[in-house]
């Protein structure tokens, strides 16, 4: 009996024994779940809750045009923190600080004071701010180098450039469109923050370094990129009208040399200018084209076989009636050719080779010269164009397309249209980005040019581009674009502008325009200059054919083409040996170019003293720039080894500044 | 009274193991007050006083033949009732809860001490109550009834975790004993719809709320869900090895509630991973075991009912709050024996160690 009872109790107690066991169990395997299964994800979580990062902007690529001049750089500055928590005396550090960081003592004062362990003071200090905080050695102060946006050349491409807001990210333009390459890594200042929400400590001060962006290089040339804006402020403020595009294209593989808007605007300070002036109106603004389009309605009439260029057309001495519209032209012709069409620009013949065509092909040509879509151009907020369906094209609209009215198109695809027929027939794709680099110049990516389709043949091609060459011989609309010792093929567009209040065309408001190429033999360049609302004349050939010939000239010049010929004088700076980083400057000096031009913009930094640049980098030289607001011309890299003026000169408007750099031996 | 056998059975396992786990939560309680910026004593000091106050506590307790337990067993039940009822009237109040009674020159928490009473009283009961084939519906009667008095005192303080704690610690004293199968058929028949009827007709919204909270404490992220998740945080983002000592950076930048006392094993899993969690787990198993193998042991039924008493309390209360550390259990205010800072745990849990050693030590007497 007792026996029993005493085996009852063993098997009891193991019973239990094994039951407590296994709560120990449970408990172990809950605890493996946490700890192993779900460690990472509950890492993660704790990290999110103590961990309070602060940001600190990388350095943004630099953007290069395509022979390596800088577009846009970004120099380091120094930002100023404290760590309130190991300030001793906030009101005396808040009294030295106060005046060199421009904020008002008590702010100051509040922030030093607080119980945080991080507070920014100051953003992007300028240099010299910098080095007198540091040199009062103030406990808790210290400096974190962050980058900020520097645009060297100003207003030069910069609607093509873009800009960037205070946060690193790019809001307009390439610096938009490429913010993701351009960006880097942003890095970070670690804190640690308790249960409360306190910051505890900086771990380090910096976790995670900023890490630069990628390189851009351009297909835009700063050389002709300058000649351009030039001649089209010129162009804009000769005609007194209200804006003007420009631009300069490879025919061959659809790289746009120049973009130029105008009115400008400096991007380093792009809030003070009117959003209207920040507009590139050449990827964006719809226009009508006018006569220009006459050039597609031939290439279309003599690839479809309808005409060719001898086809003899009424064209009714300039009054012509039609479905119930009267059209008419500025200057009255009987009969001419198809390729006198051209020449004098008859809106007459023009209709009535479009009546032949017909609206399918026309409409189909147009699609195909690339009308009515985007282009595909790597800038942002590019527009279509209107180019409506067949089925919505009424009564004499196919009258009026075929000399351009009732139809939009923009800049870049007129002058893309244009080097189809400069190139032979081919669509290229138009495209401003030619390679990215990483920061250390090793090149990652390249832009071919790429063919968007064929549009006419070749033979057609060859004679639409001799019969544009008869528009800028003697008796057709733009005399004013020929230049000596090249043949120069091209269109003259003045295109009535529709009212928008009346809703029809603007009896006074003319777009007037000029495309072209040279030489037309072997075309070089597309270019295009369009003057809105001129108010001189409202002549393409008058208004913008002198700029085209003006852009054209210096561009041919300055690529050193074939039959320039004595014409040219290059200036001076050329034979200056520059390091391979930096093209021969052949450009003039922007602030001694405007001086001549009878200093249609103010020189920058005129009549201050002269800097001495000598022994600075040019990360150095960039920040004084940028401080002084001065247009310097950089030739070399390296640090500065001489300048012009010498230092402590004044600086007159006709002076060319400039320093020369060279690599440290 | 002091034997020559006393102490030659001297059952240095017990103490060994209890000392090890006080060590190792003397050091973790070093890491989760780091933090703290406190006047006085660091609270690692404070435990080492109490670790060796417990000791000496768990000595004399061991010196005493434990077999005047059962003598003075219904004296200390009446005594600890009517303190039970003291605080309920008197009590000092803190945190929503009146648990304390003070004494003048200090205060103690009669339902603490009620873990300890209800072992003594419990062992007491059944020493001399022999049932055969198992605990009948009606031998249940007076066992439920001594521990319905002290039970729902304390749930009026009202300290659920105390009470849980209580009812678990007999509840497996009786187990141990046996019941029958109708028995527990019975109960299951009874407490089921009791406890269906209370939720549904008797229980008011917020009340639901309340107790759902308290099932599932994600429910509510502020609150005693916020003191979960930050628990779970910090157990699972120590890892195998852990972040290191005094390295918790959940402990040590304060996310974890209360963790020197009821999460000091959050704190301990997070600086030394799973591989200390582990450790300080076979310990108490180890413990648990032991004071089993001393109930095994013990030659008479009360030594036996005492052990497994004992043991139980230990039991129920590590794993209650390990359980709930790592998100098992709901929380409930429980300490982890010898490992939590605390003096009236430190007190109870040795005297059942002093309990336990004077079972071990007399195991040849009988």
């Amino acid at each position: 009996m007792k026996n029993d009872k005493e085996k009852w109790a063993r098997v009891r107690i193991i019973m239990v024994s094994c039951l407590f066991a296994f709560g120990f169990l449970a408990v172990a395997a809950r605890s493996f779940y946490l700890q192993i299964l779900e460690h990472d994800q509950l890492v993660k979580l704790a990290e999110r809750q103590h961990h309070r990062t602060i940001p600190i902007t990388p350095a943004r690529g630099g953007i290069f045009d395509r022979t390596g001049a800088p577009l846009a750089v970004s120099l380091e500055m120094d930002s100023l923190y404290a760590e309130p928590k190991r300030i001793t005396d906030p009101a005396g550090t808040a009294a030295a600080l106060a005046p060199l960081v421009q904020l008002p003592q008590q702010e100051l004062q509040r922030k030093l004071g607080s119980e945080k362990s991080f507070a920014w003071l100051a953003r992007q200090l300028p240099p010299e701010t910098a080095v007198k905080i540091k040199q009062m050695k103030l406990p808790g102060i210290g400096f974190v180098k962050e980058n900020k946006r520097f645009y060297p050349n100003f207003e030069m491409a910069s609607h093509v450039l873009g800009f960037t807001g205070m946060d690193p990210g790019g809001l307009e333009g390439l610096e938009r469109r490429y913010d993701t390459t351009i960006l880097g890594k942003t890095g970070y200042l670690l804190t640690e923050r308790d249960a409360l929400g306190r910051d505890v400590s900086i771990r380090s001060a910096v976790v995670q370094d900023a890490a630069p962006g990628k390189n851009l290089y351009l297909t835009l040339d700063k050389n002709i990129q300058y000649f351009t804006e030039k001649e089209l402020a010129k162009a804009v403020e000769g005609s007194r009208a209200k804006s003007g595009m420009a631009l300069v294209m490879d025919p061959w593989t659809g790289k746009v040399l120049a973009m130029a808007n105008y009115p400008t605007f400096n991007p380093n300070s792009f809030r003070q200018y009117p959003t209207l002036n920040l507009r590139n109106r050449c990827v964006s603004d719809n226009f009508e084209p006018g006569s220009t389009f006459k050039v597609f309605l031939l290439s279309a009439a003599i690839e479809e076989k309808i005409v060719t260029p001898r086809d003899g057309i009424n064209c009714e001495n300039g009054r012509y009636s039609f479905g119930g519209r009267i059209i008419r032209d500025d200057h009255p012709h009987g009969r001419v050719s198809v390729a006198e069409v051209l020449k004098y620009s008859s809106n007459i013949g023009s209709a009535k080779i479009g009546l032949k065509l017909g609206d399918d092909r026309l409409h189909r040509y147009l699609k195909a010269f690339g009308f009515g879509d985007k282009s595909g151009v790597d800038l942002p907020g590019e527009a279509s164009g209107g180019l409506r369906p067949v089925s919505r094209w009424y009564g004499t609209d196919i009258a009026t397309i075929s000399f351009g009215q009732g139809v939009s198109i923009t800049a870049l695809q007129l002058v893309a249209a244009t080097s189809a027929v400069a190139n032979g027939g081919l669509l290229m794709k138009p495209y401003l980005v030619e390679r990215v680099t990483d920061s250390a110049g090793l090149e990652l990516q390249r832009f071919e040019p790429q063919t968007v389709r064929r549009v006419i043949s070749t033979q057609t091609a060859a004679t639409i581009s001799q019969m544009m060459e008869g528009v800028t011989q003697k008796g057709g609309t733009a005399t004013n674009a020929a230049i000596d010792g090249f043949r120069v093929a091209g269109k003259t567009g003045t295109a009535q502008k529709v009212d928008p209040v009346s809703r029809g065309y603007s009896a006074t408001k003319r777009t007037a325009s000029f495309v072209g190429f040279v030489p037309a033999e072997k075309p070089l360049l597309t270019i295009l200059v369009v003057i809105d609302e001129p108010t001189t004349s409202p002549y393409g050939g008058v208004v913008a054919a002198p700029a085209f010939r003006e852009i054209a000239f210096n561009t041919l010049c300055y690529l050193k083409a074939a039959g320039v010929g004595k014409a040219c004088e290059l200036p001076k700076t050329q034979t200056v040996q520059a390091a391979p980083a930096q093209p021969a400057p052949t450009a003039k000096p922007q602030a001694a170019a405007d001086a001549e031009e009878g200093g249609s913009i103010e020189v920058a930094g005129a009549g201050t003293p002269m800097p001495d640049f000598r022994g600075m980098s040019m990360r150095r030289v960039l920040q004084v720039m940028e401080k002084r607001q001065l247009n310097l011309q950089l030739r070399g890299s390296g640090r500065v080894i001489e300048q012009h003026p010498q230092p402590g000169q004044v600086i007159h408007g006709s002076d060319e500044i400039w320093v020369r750099l060279a690599p440290a031996v | 009274m002091i034997d020559r056998r006393l102490v030659t059975n001297f059952d240095w396992t017990l103490i060994g193991l209890v000392s090890a786990i006080c060590l190792m939560g003397v050091l973790n309680i070093y890491s989760a007050s780091a933090a703290y910026k406190l006047g006085g004593a660091p609270y690692y000091i404070k435990q080492l006083n109490w670790m060796a106050f417990g000791l000496l506590l768990s000595l004399v307790v061991a010196s005493l033949d434990y077999h005047i337990l059962e003598d003075f067993s219904y004296w200390f039940y009446g005594f600890l009732v009517l303190l039970l009822i003291a605080v309920l009237l008197v009590g000092k109040r803190s945190l929503g809860a009146t648990r304390w009674l003070n004494l003048g020159f200090f205060t103690i928490q009669p339902s603490e001490l009620m873990k300890i009473v209800i072992v003594i009283t419990f062992a007491r009961f059944f020493n001399n109550f022999h049932s055969v084939g198992g605990l009948t519906v009606k031998e249940m009667l007076i066992p439920l009834g001594l521990l319905a008095l002290p039970t729902l005192l304390i749930m009026k303080q009202p300290d659920l975790g105390t009470a849980t704690l209580v009812v678990m610690i007999a509840v497996s004293m009786a187990f141990f004993i046996g019941f029958r199968w109708a028995t527990i058929v019975t109960f299951a028949l009874v407490t089921v719809p009791l406890f269906w009827f209370t939720w549904a007709v008797y229980m008011k919204p917020y009340q639901k709320n309340r107790v759902l909270d308290f099932i599932n404490p994600e429910r509510s992220r502020l609150g005693s869900g916020y003191h979960i998740i930050q628990s779970k945080i910090a157990v699972g983002s120590g890892g195998f090895w852990g972040k290191g000592y005094v390295k918790g950076t959940q402990a040590q930048l304060r996310f974890l509630p209360e963790q020197h006392t009821d999460f000091a094993f959050s704190v301990f899993a997070e600086e030394w991973g799973f591989f200390g969690t582990l450790i300080l787990i076979l310990l108490y198993l180890c413990l648990i075991l032991w004071g089993l193998n001393i109930a095994r042991r013990c030659n008479d039924r009360l030594g036996g009912l005492l052990a497994v008493g004992v043991t139980a309390m230990l039991f129920w209360h590590a794993v209650i709050n390990i359980g709930m550390v790592i998100g098992l259990f709901p929380v409930v205010g429980v300490p982890l024996p010898f490992f939590s800072y605390g003096g009236t745990s430190m007190i109870t849990s040795m005297v059942g160690v002093g309990i336990l050693q004077s079972i071990s030590m007399r195991r040849f007497m009988f």
